[in-house]
């Protein structure tokens, strides 16, 4: 009788030949994962193809094709050269304080950015983000004796330097895929405050900017907007202007968001980049720390007008995969370094002049030193 | 002893095909796709159990300074800049997990060469949430892609 079980080599070996054909069959398609040649597929099939939803839209993208990366995380430190500074006669109520000068040796400090997206979607686009920059002063008489100054002003300078310390938000709203609008908005506080001794948040310092803009192609932004801004020191209201740019080789672009920053960029490759180009930057700086200083600048509603125009270039390139170094020096030009007095918190509004001819109290003098800033950054996919 | 070594045909041959068999969950992300920035499009296809995305038609397809078909020329690996862009593979290894999401692969940004960690999800079954990141999702970007179809 015939054992159905007995071993059959010929089922067997045709078994293992089925297993055999189908693994290296497997095995050939895991290896894949290499770049395959393309010269012999045929692409054309998918030109005439459309969105599988025939209610999609197309949207355009916040970004151009060439633009710098938006940096995540930035850590950096900012060094000024010695220059003079000049204060003006100080008068309270009571006392004047006439006018003094010292010499700044230095002034530097740390500069921290984090930008995070929280909504990242094709018709929408949200980042927040938060910032703490710092800039100390190392200071001594004109003489090169140590400070020896009666003015407050100077004595809460070296003491306590100045500090920027808020929060931001960006929102890229898309309206179709050519135009767009960008909202830009912060909130900081800005003085002579200490890390571990916050001001109140009634001296909170909001700026924002809506633009309205269109991106004809992969190449090209531009758009025109409205900014309320301190980056003069004071309080403005301002039309903005934004242009980015890359020209067709991918080498030489712009951005613009002018008045607040403009470069030109030369794109060694997308991992090596140079600007040239200025920003400018300023705040109003609440006067508020009561250490050193012997007049009680918290109560004199005091706020210096700080804004200042930087001359620059900039090497911005990849250390290793996402971690990029920024490199920058170049000239820092007072743009205004006066004191207003903002009774009961007011704003001052002169509109350059137009709707108010306010005097400050305090009119001051700054040289304009060399500068030079680095900073380690985690740039955005 | 026929009927047996049939079956036992039959059998390994069915385990076989039902590894590579269209119709798994993860299939759903087969097709054609155009990422948001409209400048690619990208299909995607299953290799063993992964699936793989590559590129298959540019809106600018050639190099305007040398009018020849784009290369990876921003690949950091030098030896891989000659490779057409067209059929480029710029997903990897992507796995199903379950809820519409695939994760474990990487997306590669042509323009400027960098690879990032990615994870896919379908918020419907024509759209897809592609999340690119450094290290941690958080750290990330989100593109949303749209399934393309033959125009009738």
């Amino acid at each position: 009788m015939n054992n159905p079980f007995k071993p059959c080599w010929k089922t067997i070996l045709l078994i293992l030949g089925c297993w055999a054909i189908a693994f290296v069959s497997q095995a050939q398609n895991t290896d894949s994962t290499k770049q395959e040649s393309s010269s012999d597929e045929d692409f054309s099939m998918y030109d005439n193809v459309g969105f599988a939803d025939e209610g999609a839209r197309r949207y355009c993208s916040p970004k151009i094709e060439g633009l710098s990366p938006a940096k995540l995380i930035s850590v950096g430190y900012d060094f000024q050269a010695g220059y003079g500074l000049g204060v003006d006669t100080f008068t309270n109520y009571t006392n004047t304080w006439e006018p003094d000068s010292a010499r700044v040796l230095n002034s530097r400090g740390l500069r921290l950015g984090f930008n995070i997206p929280v909504i990242s979607r094709t018709n929408l686009v949200w980042q927040m983000g938060a910032n703490y920059w710092e800039q100390r002063y190392f200071m001594e008489d004109p003489d090169g004796s140590e400070l020896k100054t009666a003015q407050n002003l100077l004595q809460t300078l070296s003491e306590n330097g100045l500090r920027t310390l808020g929060v931001s938000t960006t929102v890229f709203k898309p309206l179709d895929d050519k135009r767009f609008l960008l909202f830009q908005g912060s909130a900081d506080l800005n003085g002579d405050f200490s890390p571990l001794g916050l001001m109140p948040l009634k001296y909170l310092k909001y700026s924002a900017a809506l633009v309205y803009g269109l991106r004809p192609n992969e190449k090209k932004q531009w758009g025109l907007g409205l900014a309320r801004t301190y980056r003069v020191g004071e309080l403005n209201y301002i039309p903005v202007f934004l242009f980015n740019w890359t020209d067709p080789a991918n080498k030489w672009g712009t951005e613009i968001l002018f008045p607040a920053r403009a470069h030109v960029r030369y794109t060694i490759n997308p991992r090596n980049m140079l600007f040239g180009g200025f920003e400018l930057e300023g705040q109003s700086y609440r006067l508020w720390n009561t250490n050193g200083t012997p007049v009680k600048f918290r109560d004199e509603d005091l706020e210096i007008r700080r804004g200042e125009i930087r001359l620059r270039a900039l090497y911005e390139f990849s250390l290793k995969d996402f971690v990029w170094l920024s490199v920058q020096a170049g000239y820092r030009i007072n743009y205004r370094y006066e004191v207003d007095r903002l009774v009961d918190g007011q704003e001052i509004y002169r509109a350059f002049g137009l709707l108010s001819d306010a005097p400050y109290v305090m009119e001051n003098r700054l040289g304009n030193p060399l500068y030079f800033q680095i900073s380690l950054n985690l740039v955005s996919p | 002893m026929k009927k047996l070594t049939l079956f036992l045909m039959g059998l390994a041959l069915c385990m076989q095909a039902f590894a590579i068999m269209p119709g798994d969950d993860g299939d759903r992300l087969l097709g054609v796709w155009e990422p948001s920035n409209g400048r690619a499009r990208v299909k995607v296809e299953k290799i063993g159990s992964k699936y793989y995305g590559k590129i298959v038609w540019l809106k600018e397809p050639n190099d305007p300074k040398s009018g020849l078909p784009k290369t990876d020329m921003n690949n950091p690996d030098a030896n891989l800049r000659n490779v057409p862009l067209k059929g480029y593979r710029m997903l990897k290894d992507f796995v199903y997990q379950e809820n519409n999401q695939w994760s474990e692969g990487t997306i590669y940004d042509p323009l400027n060469g960098s690879t990032y960690s990615c994870t896919i999800k379908m918020t419907d079954p024509n759209t897809l949430d592609i999340r690119g990141y450094i290290g941690v999702s958080a750290f990330g970007r989100t593109d949303v892609w749209k399934r393309l179809a033959v125009k009738k």
